[in-house]
Order: structure tokens, then C-alpha cells, then sequence
């Protein structure tokens, strides 16, 4: 049954002269579980909050939406509300109340129901939510992918038809991705209920949705099953085919039509091209290394560093000992609330080891002054960047930077030029820090860090909320960083990312550095926290560990032609 | 519409004709040297409740509502990120604030708010009414003095304000609830001593108003009306697209 | 927060209702009564009720920090206020009268009883009940205070984070001349008001989402009541009728100027005094009564 009808939408905001969403037409049939793909910035969002005028964004729009053959705007508030259900991005702005059972309940109250009805709403979605663990507790005390597990049950306490959810997992860890998505396919095939989900996290989405659309500036160019997207996408020759997943890129480049979505098909169709003893497997050690520069002193080197936040709390650092040559590009991976960020924290001076030493450059940290420590040695990225922001536009906030930094008001005018250009900076200067998409607030803010000319830069997750051309975009700034000599450390969720474009990785576990190599060394020696490249080509080539790598070694082995 | 009003004006004709008059013979007849004390907090709690019932009856809009929590929430924080100075508070200068760029009504609310939520960190006590209403009376004040033009963006202007009404209107009335806690009524040594035993602690307030006005004043200016212009904020427009 | 309820408390899991009336009541007649055997009854039962609620805690910091102010309050009025019929003594040539010594001592108790029992108050009267309480009244204020107090520890992280990363650009409040300590402090403030207020807006459409601002808003509560509430609260009623009818007949009478006037105790009165004793000590009497009935279920199992 059709539940919702759109036909002809166009949509542009107040002041704009193209259209940001254009003639989009779309059926989409009661239990769908829909994946919007593209670029961020293509519309996506506005799309999606078309579809719930409540909090429909400013502007003309054009064409008609139909909800079960109603026009959308015309429906009761009461019904929008509770028919059609909303989740966003960021989990923490979305929590109103103070406590999980009053999130849980604030629909319901908005709804007018009675007491009883509500309590047996709530329990009902806690239990099968599975959060009664922690029905009573303050919001504050939860994590990040509970807090957007507890969005999702608000919603679906009013009892939704349509889920609309707008990037959800973007700011989580791998693990509660799996952990939400999990539970939007519970939702999705237990109760019925029709989703439309915005997502970068394609891998584990492909496997569950039973449609796929494709949007480019503010166009829906696809609208196909997950199984076809990889050849639709290549026939479109769109720069987002970067983000398909491993299995389906791999497929895609030597065959058409249906692709594996997993990476157990990808697997197993991988062994049925090729016997299982390829002619040359490319060992770790035919690649060639990343030129050691022994010479100079590390630009970081730890010893035995144990780090706890108060007296009476846990240590969070425990005893780590690591050296990071100079003009490399280091990852540090390992998964949520391990100690990653604290090490960074540690590393650039914010928070003081309570025993071992840090040496920057063969000096101990506490003896460089700070005039020294932040204008030219040490430039630290946080998670959020809008931490960083002072002023009102890109430009006047760049500028005082430059200006507190250097005395000289034509060096800094200079720098600021340069930074300016190495960004693409020009057209986001006259712009509010918060009205950037997130790829940019993140360059915005580098561009801010790197002002001073650090020598080395630490990063916290830079990839955080970032699509794949965006990401291949600051790969290449870290290129060109590592050329001019810069060390650039990173702590990362993002496995495929490191294994990408870094020169080092090290997995970080309960407050300790566990392994430390050259990247490709190292993922080899892991045998599940790898890339899904190398989880496919396990056992059959044993040294891809990128998509690029398997496809180039199945070349090389003929497959496909 | 027009039963609102209408009750409105019930109230306030129950509240100052019943309710004031009920109270102070009570006072008067029943608990002799705690009179004075007894109706002050009562007719304190009065005055705050058309405040209050107003807001509640004309169902405020999510953005509204979210703004003057933010805003109560960063008082609470700053006095909270300044407590081990006694009295060094910058919750007076943010409810200023608010009360200019949002008008009387949400500038006693951010005020009245404050007071209530920073007292269930610090500790409720017999003085949580007395703050509430000092620090809502500010707000609503200094909006009202806004709208009259009395009270601008001016910086040395503000200052001025946010100093005199912290140090009367806050100042007085907090040690005008301790001075009646102590002595039996108004005019004794007593008295006297225990209200201007509070003095350095309001000039310190007062101070500290006044320096943080000077600072946050602008900066916090700037950002409400940016929120307000971006949102179309505090304006009818909130409700549905197109 | 001084106290906290460390779990031993039976009273305090009974409906928000009969708490809230518990301490209005008490710490309404010991803020505006100063009746001496009023004021030793409440004193009494609120220190016996910071005891029950956290222990040895409760007697350090009542004796730490009650005892002195008790004695300054004691010792001021009769200094300071010279007015009262009876001359107990000259110092200084100032009279000393017997009026403003024994209202030094009631007010003085007075004070204490208010401070110790806001201190139980603010460990059993927690946001969610009194959050309850005030959502039939006062439906989208109480929900606002819910959001404030969410809000709170959500800002006090993010300030941490900001001031951790202007540190790492060398803006931080640690760093430079006294001026330049100042400015890098507003920046953090500003860019915390920046930050929340941007972000409010996504909560707002949350709020609209879910459809806040529809008519008819209800407010949900996880508190019902029992019968053991409501058997609580007849008993407090009862025994209210009969401390409000002594309060008419005049029975807590207390005046100090211009001389000592004290209700005296009568067979009449001493049955609203204790109808107020038994009512102070309901807590108390509650949790004995729990602490009986596990003892002799552990001992019959």
C-alpha cells in the first residue's frame, strides 16, 4: 500500500537562487525500509524534514507530498506528530528532559494521554528496547549510543507508521552503529514500521534496506535495491562510488548487475574466480616500507605515561610507551572509552601525566613554555570543533587567531593567506562557524590550528560526521602536511580510513598501546579489527587490504575477463 | 480568547483583595513575633504566581521555552564555575541579559528559574523564594526598563543598572529575609545589625555584576539576536513551513 | 548537596504527596511558631530524621556547623535588642532583658530545625518528585525545570571541552597577563553561549517533533499510589486536624514582647503537642517499623 506520495518537489531556501531540492518524485509503499545515499549538503536532510512539516526548514516548496492520500500539510499536528516520527543527528541535542523515563514519556504527554496508557507505552518500548536497565537514571550518565538508542524509543513510543532518520549513526562509535542499526531492523521487519534513513555507514545498511536512493544536488538520481546499486553507481560515474562498501566496490569493478552486499557473499563468490591457491600471493613483506627516518629525533616519544582524571578515579592511561618519528602519518585506533582521546589530551599537554614523561621533539613537555608549546609546536584538533570557534565569521575568527599569534601584523596576514589557500577557505569566510556542514567546520577549524605552522599536529577524530569525498579531500591535506615535514597523529574509530592513508597505526586497549606497526603490517596481523577489504580477501590474497589492493590483485589473477 | 483575561483578572482581584489581607490577619493574630516574616514570604510568593500562571496559560512555543532554560542553565553553570568567591555570581547579568533581549516576562523567568535550579545543586532552603524572586524581579525589570527605552545596549548604562539592582533590589531583600529570621520585626538594633551585616557580601555581588556585564554584555547581546534573527525566535512565525 | 540518602531510609520510597506535606508542614511551623516545646519537638525529629537519612554524616555537620550559629543567634538578640519589660542585667550600661534572651534562644532554634530540615528535604525531595508534584499546577514550568536541570551537567562537560581546546591554541584561562586571562575567559563563556544557543534550536524541533504545543498536554508520572500511601496520608491528615485545632484554640501561642508570653501546657494542649510529636516522627516511626519486620524475617528464615 502506498503510504506516502511525492511528486514534482522542489524546495528552495529564503535568499537562494538554485533549487535545493529538485522535482523529486517518489512512492514509497507501507514496511519499505528506504537508505538515502549522497553527498552530505545534497539534500538529503531537507528532504527528510520535508516529510515532517513540524519542523520543515524555511522556504518555497512546490509539488505535492501525500501522507495515506492526505496532503501532508494538511494533516492534524496531532496526527504529524505521532504518525510520523523524526530521529537526527546529534543524540545529546535531541534529549529534553533530565531523566529516561520522562524522554521516554514527553510525546505521550504531548499527546494528552492518561497516566495508565502511558506507562504501558513506556514499558512497553523499554522493554523491548531493552533499556529498563537504565529506565530511571539521569540522561547525563549515558553514552553517546545509548543516548541515541533512548531518541529512537521516544519516538517510537508514539507509535510512528513512518520513521524518518536523518544521519543517525554519525556521531557514534563503530559499536553502537551496529547497535542502532540493529534495532532499526528490528523495528523496521517486527513491527512494520516504514523507514527512511540517511546514512554514510553504507556496509551495514546495504544488508537491511530493501531500497536504495541516490541524491545529488538536491536531485534523486537512483532508485534501486541495494543489490544494484554498485552498478548503477559506476555507470553514473559519481565521485560518492568511493563510499560504497569493500564488497560491493570489489564485485562492481569486474562485473555487472547484482552485487554482494556482505562480506560473506563477497567472500564466497571471491573463491568460486579463484582456486584456493593463487599464484602469487603478494606477502606483506613485498610491499615496499615507509622510509624510517631514524635520524632525527621522534617528534613524540612517551615513557611509561599512566594518566588518571582525579585522585580517587580509574587511570585511564595506563603505562604507555610509544615513539612517533617525525614526518609520518600515525593512526590510533581501538574502540570506545579505551583511552585514545586521553593519550592525545596527554600528548599535546592538556591534561599532565601523574608519572612517566612526554618528550616532543627530544624535549620534555613540561620544560617548552607555553608561548612555545601552542605557536608553532603543537596544534590539537578536539572532536568538536565548534569548541573552537570565537567569533561570528570564519574570517574574523582566523584573523584574531593570527593576530594573538603573531605580533607581526603582516606575518600574520601572510600565514593567514596561506591557510586560506591550503583549505579552499575563500568562500566560507564571510560564513557563521555553525552554519558549515560539518566538513567544513572541521576544515574551518584546522585551518584555525594550523596558523601557528605546528610541527606536529594531533587530531581527534577527524573523520567524525564526514562523507568519503570529503575524507579523500583532508587525505590529501594530510599528504601534503607529511610533505612539508609535519608529523600528523590521529585517533580514529575509522578503520578503513587509517588503513588507507596512514603510515603507522597503533590498537589502543584498556588504557595500553596492545600493537604498534607500519599499517599494513599491521592490519595483517589482525585478524577482526581489520578493513572489510581485507576480511574478504582473507585467506585467498593475503595482502589486500583495501578494496584497491583486492581489485588489483584480482586483476592480476584475470578475474572477471 | 476573551476568558483569558478574565481569569487573569479574577485572580489578581482573589489574590489582592482575599488572599493579602487573609494572610496578614493571620500573621497579625496567630504568630505574634513572626509576623513580619511570615507575610513577607507569603505575599512573595503571591506576587510570583501571575508571573508564573501567565507564562503557563499562554502555552510558549519549543523555542521559547528551550532559550530560557539555555539561558537559566548557563547562570546556574557560572555560578557554580565561580562559588569558591562568596557572592561572585554572574547569574544577576545573565537574567539582564535576558531580560533585554527577551523581553520582561522571560527575563523574570530566567531570573526565577535560576534561582530554583542552582539552589537544587547548592541546597534548598527558606531562602530559595527570596532569590527567585530577587533575581526574577531583576530580569523583568530590566526588560521592562528595555521596552521603555530607559535601558539600552550601552554599556556604561547597563553597568549602572546591573550594579543598583543587585545591590538594592537583591542585596536589600536577602538580607531583609536573614534580619527577619533573627529579630522579631522591623526597627531594632537587631535588625539593623543582621541587614547591614550583608553589605560587603552585596558589594561584592554588585561588583561582580557589574564586571561581568561589562565583559558578557556584548558577545551575549550579539548571539541572542543572531539566534533570534536565524530562527525568527520569540515571534508568531514558529509554527508550520511555508 | 551535603546529605545523601544512603539507602536506609524507608520513608522517603512513600508518595511524593505525603513527603511534600511532611516537610511543608514542619518546616512551616518551625519557621513561623516559636512555641519552646513546638520548636524542641521539630528540632528533635528533623536531627533524629538527618541521622536516619545519612548517618554519622548528619551528626558532624549539624554539631560542626549548627552548634556555633545557634550560639551566635542566641547571643545576639539579647545584645543587640533592648526592648522587653524585664531587666535581667546592665553591660554597658545596655539592659540585658529576659524578653530578647528567650527569643534569642527560640529564633535561634528555630533557624537550626529550617537548615536541618532543608537538609533532609533536599535528599528525599528529589527532581522527579518534585517535578510531580508541581506538573498538575504548573505543567510547562516543571517541565522546564526538568530541561534546566538536564542541561546543567551537559554545559559543565562542554566548558571542560572548550577550555581543554583553547588551551591548545593558547587561549587559556591559565596563560598570560591578567587582561589577556580575562578576554580568553569570555571567549570560553561566549563560545559556550554560542554553542548552547545553536544547539537549542535542534532540541526545540525535537520538543516540536514529538509534538509539544499541541492542546491538552498531560504530565506522566512513576509514582502511583498505594495503599500504604494513602493510609499514610489519612494518618497525617488526622493528625493535622488535631495540631490545626490546637493552633486555633491558641495553644501554640508564643509572644516574647513586650513580655514573655507562653502558651502553658493544659490536658488539652499536651494532646496537640503530641498529635504534633507523632506527626514529626513519622519517618522515624516508619523506618523502625521496617527495620522490625526484616529482623524477624531474617530471623524466621
Amino acid at each position: 500500500m502506498e503510504q506516502l506520495k511525492i511528486s514534482g518537489l522542489n524546495f528552495t531556501y529564503p535568499g537562494r537562487d538554485g533549487k535545493d531540492l529538485s522535482d523529486i518524485s517518489l512512492t514509497v509503499q507501507k514496511g519499505d525500509f528506504i537508505l538515502l545515499f549522497g553527498r552530505s549538503g545534497c539534500g538529503k536532510s531537507t528532504f527528510l524534514k520535508q516529510l515532517k512539516p513540524a519542523i520543515a526548514p524555511y522556504g518555497r516548496r512546490s509539488g505535492r507530498i501525500e501522507y495515506d492520500g492526505t496532503e501532508i500539510t494538511e494533516l492534524s499536528e496531532r496526527d504529524q506528530s505521532s504518525k510520523i516520527g523524526f530521529v537526527s543527528q546529534n543524540p545529546e541535542n535531541q534529549i529534553v528532559t533530565d531523566k529516561v523515563w520522562h524522554e521516554l514519556a514527553f510525546g505521550l504527554e504531548s499527546l494528552g494521554y492518561d497516566n495508565r496508557t502511558i506507562r504501558l507505552r513506556v514499558a512497553e518500548m523499554a522493554s523491548f528496547f531493552g533499556i529498563q536497565d537504565w529506565f530511571l537514571k539521569p540522561v547525563n550518565e549515558l553514552s553517546g549510543g545509548q543516548r541515541q538508542i533512548l531518541n529512537l524509543a521516544s519516538v517510537m513510543v508514539m507509535q510512528p507508521e513512518v520513521l524518518l532518520l536523518d544521519e543517525p549513526t554519525s556521531q557514534l562509535d563503530p559499536i553502537a552503529v551496529s547497535g542502532f542499526l540493529a534495532m532499526l531492523r528490528r523495528i523496521n521487519e517486527e513491527l512494520g514500521v516504514t523507514i527512511l534513513l540517511s546514512e554514510h555507514h553504507l556496509e551495514e545498511v546495504l544488508p537491511i534496506c530493501s531500497r536504495v536512493l541516490f541524491m545529488e544536488g538536491g536531485r534523486l538520481l537512483l532508485d534501486v535495491t541495494p543489490r544494484e546499486l554498485g552498478s548503477c553507481m559506476k555507470r553514473l560515474k559519481s565521485e560518492m562510488t568511493e563510499a560504497l562498501p569493500a564488497c560491493v566496490k570489489i564485485y562492481a569493478a569486474f562485473s555487472e548487475g547484482e552485487t554482494p552486499i556482505t562480506v560473506r557473499e563477497a567472500k564466497q563468490w571471491l573463491s568460486t574466480q579463484i582456486s584456493p591457491a593463487p599464484k602469487s600471493p603478494a606477502s606483506p613483506e613485498d610491499k615496499p616500507l615507509f622510509p624510517r627516518r631514524n635520524v632525527q629525533e621522534p617528534a613524540v616519544r612517551l615513557e611509561e605515561i599512566w594518566y588518571r582524571y582525579e585522585k580517587k578515579a580509574e587511570d585511564i592511561v595506563k603505562g604507555v610507551s610509544m615513539e612517533i618519528p617525525q614526518g609520518c602519518l600515525y593512526g590510533i585506533v581501538g574502540g570506545n572509552g579505551v583511552g585514545k582521546s586521553t593519550l592525545l589530551s596527554v600528548i599535546g599537554g592538556v591534561n599532565q601525566p601523574y608519572r612517566g614523561k612526554v618528550k616532543l621533539m627530544g624535549v620534555a613537555l613540561p620544560k617548552i613554555p607555553n608561548g612555545e608549546r601552542y605557536r608553532g609546536l603543537i596544534g590539537y584538533l578536539p572532536q568538536d570543533p565548534c569548541s573552537l570557534f570565537v567569533r561570528n565569521t570564519v574570517g574574523r575568527d582566523l584573523e584574531d587567531m593570527a593576530y594573538a599569534a603573531f605580533s607581526d601584523r603582516q606575518t600574520a596576514q601572510k600565514r593567514m593567506e596561506r591557510v586560506i589557500d591550503f583549505f579552499h577557505l575563500k568562500p566560507l569566510l564571510g560564513r557563521h562557524p555553525y552554519d558549515l556542514s560539518g566538513g567544513e567546520q572541521q576544515c574551518a577549524a584546522l585551518a584555525k590550528v594550523l596558523l601557528t605552522d605546528p610541527r606536529i599536529i594531533l587530531l581527534d577524530e577527524p573523520t567524525k560526521g564526514i562523507d568519503a569525498v570529503f575524507k579523500k579531500r583532508l587525505s590529501k591535506l594530510f599528504y601534503t602536511l607529511k610533505e612539508q615535514g609535519k608529523t600528523v597523529i590521529l585517533v580514529s574509530h575509522d578503520i578503513d580510513f587509517c588503513a588507507h592513508y596512514m603510515d603507522f597505526c597503533a590498537l589502543m586497549f584498556n588504557g595500553e598501546i596492545i600493537s604498534e606497526n607500519e599499517t599494513r603490517k599491521f592490519f595483517m596481523g589482525n585478524s577482526f579489527y581489520t578493513t572489510a577489504a581485507n576480511r574478504i580477501a582473507r585467506g585467498i590474497f593475503p595482502g589486500g587490504l583495501t578494496s584497491e589492493d583486492v581489485i588489483e590483485q584480482c586483476r592480476k589473477n584475470r578475474i572477471g575477463g | 480568547m476573551s476568558k483569558k483575561p478574565d481569569r487573569r483578572l479574577i485572580f489578581s482581584v482573589v489574590l489582592i483583595f482575599l488572599a493579602i489581607p487573609l494572610t496578614i490577619a493571620f500573621g497579625m493574630s496567630v504568630l505574634h513575633d513572626r509576623r513580619y516574616y511570615f507575610v513577607s514570604v507569603a505575599i512573595l510568593i503571591y506576587t510570583m504566581l501571575p508571573f508564573l500562571l501567565s507564562f503557563e496559560h499562554r502555552r510558549p512555543k519549543a523555542r521559547e521555552v528551550i532559550l530560557i532554560c539555555s539561558l537559566s542553565a548557563i547562570s546556574v553553570i557560572g555560578r557554580a564555575a565561580f562559588f569558591m568567591i562568596p557572592e561572585f555570581k554572574p547569574v544577576a547579568a545573565i537574567v539582564i541579559i535576558a531580560g533585554i533581549c527577551l523581553g520582561p516576562e522571560s527575563g523574570f523567568l530566567v531570573g526565577a528559574l535560576s534561582g530554583f535550579v542552582s539552589n537544587f545543586f547548592f541546597g534548598q532552603g527558606a531562602w530559595t523564594p527570596w532569590q527567585m524572586f530577587s533575581f526574577g524581579i531583576i530580569g523583568f525589570l530590566a526588560g521592562f526598563l528595555h521596552q521603555r527605552g530607559i535601558l539600552n545596549e550601552n554599556r556604561a548604562v547597563l553597568c549602572v543598572f546591573g550594579g543598583l539592582s543587585t545591590f538594592v533590589i537583591y542585596g536589600g531583600l536577602m538580607n531583609l529575609s536573614s534580619a527577619l529570621t533573627v529579630s522579631p520585626g522591623f526597627g531594632q538594633d537587631v535588625f539593623w545589625a543582621t541587614f547591614l551585616a550583608g553589605i560587603p557580601f552585596d558589594l561584592v555581588h554588585a561588583a561582580s555584576t557589574v564586571i561581568f556585564l561589562l565583559f558578557i554584555a556584548k558577545p551575549m547581546t550579539e548571539r541572542l539576536i543572531r539566534i533570534r534573527v536565524k530562527y525568527g525566535l520569540m515571534e508568531d512565525k514558529d509554527s508550520s513551513a511555508q | 548537596m551535603t546529605t545523601e540518602n544512603n539507602g536506609r531510609d524507608a520513608f522517603s520510597a512513600y508518595h511524593p504527596v505525603t513527603l511534600f506535606l511532611y516537610f511543608c508542614t514542619v518546616l512551616f511551623f518551625s519557621m513561623f511558631f516559636l512555641h519552646p516545646v513546638l520548636l524542641a519537638i521539630s528540632l528533635a525529629s528533623v536531627f533524629l530524621y538527618s541521622v536516619l537519612l545519612s548517618g554519622r554524616k548528619a551528626v558532624r555537620f549539624n554539631l560542626l556547623w549548627m552548634l556555633p550559629v545557634t550560639l551566635l543567634i542566641a547571643l545576639v538578640n539579647p545584645l543587640l535588642n533592648h526592648s522587653g519589660a524585664t531587666i535581667l542585667l546592665y553591660v554597658n550600661d545596655n539592659p540585658i532583658t529576659l524578653e530578647s534572651t528567650v527569643f534569642g534562644l527560640l529564633s535561634a532554634a528555630a533557624f537550626v530545625s529550617v537548615v536541618i530540615g532543608f537538609s533532609c528535604f533536599n535528599v528525599v525531595m528529589t527532581s522527579d518528585k518534585l517535578m510531580y508534584l508541581f506538573g498538575r499546577m504548573i505543567p510547562v514550568l516543571s517541565l522546564m525545570f526538568s530541561m534546566t536541570l538536564r542541561l546543567v551537567p551537559r554545559y559543565k562537560a562542554q566548558i571542560r571541552k572548550i577550555s581543554e581546546a583553547q588551551k591548545c591554541i593558547g587561549c587559556d584561562v591559565s596563560q598570560g597577563g591578567i587582561f589577556q586571562r580575562i578576554r580568553n575567559g569570555v571567549h570560553i563563556v561566549s563560545i559556550l553561549i554560542t554553542w548552547a544557543l545553536e544547539n537549542a534550536v535542534e532540541t526545540a524541533d525535537s520538543m516540536k517533533a514529538r509534538g509539544f504545543g499541541l492542546k491538552g498536554r498531560t504530565t506522566f508520572s512513576i509514582y502511583s499510589w498505594k495503599r500504604r500511601d494513602k493510609t499514610l496520608l489519612a494518618v497525617q491528615l488526622a493528625l493535622l486536624a488535631v495540631v490545626f485545632a490546637g493552633m486555633g484554640m491558641g495553644a501554640f501561642e508564643t509572644a516574647c514582647f513586650p513580655f514573655v508570653r507562653i502558651a502553658g501546657l493544659s490536658g488539652k494542649s499536651v494532646a496537640f503537642f503530641a498529635a504534633y510529636a507523632l506527626f514529626c516522627l513519622l519517618p522515624a516511626i516508619v523506618d523502625g517499623k521496617e527495620y522490625f519486620v526484616w529482623n524477624s524475617l531474617k530471623s524466621a528464615g
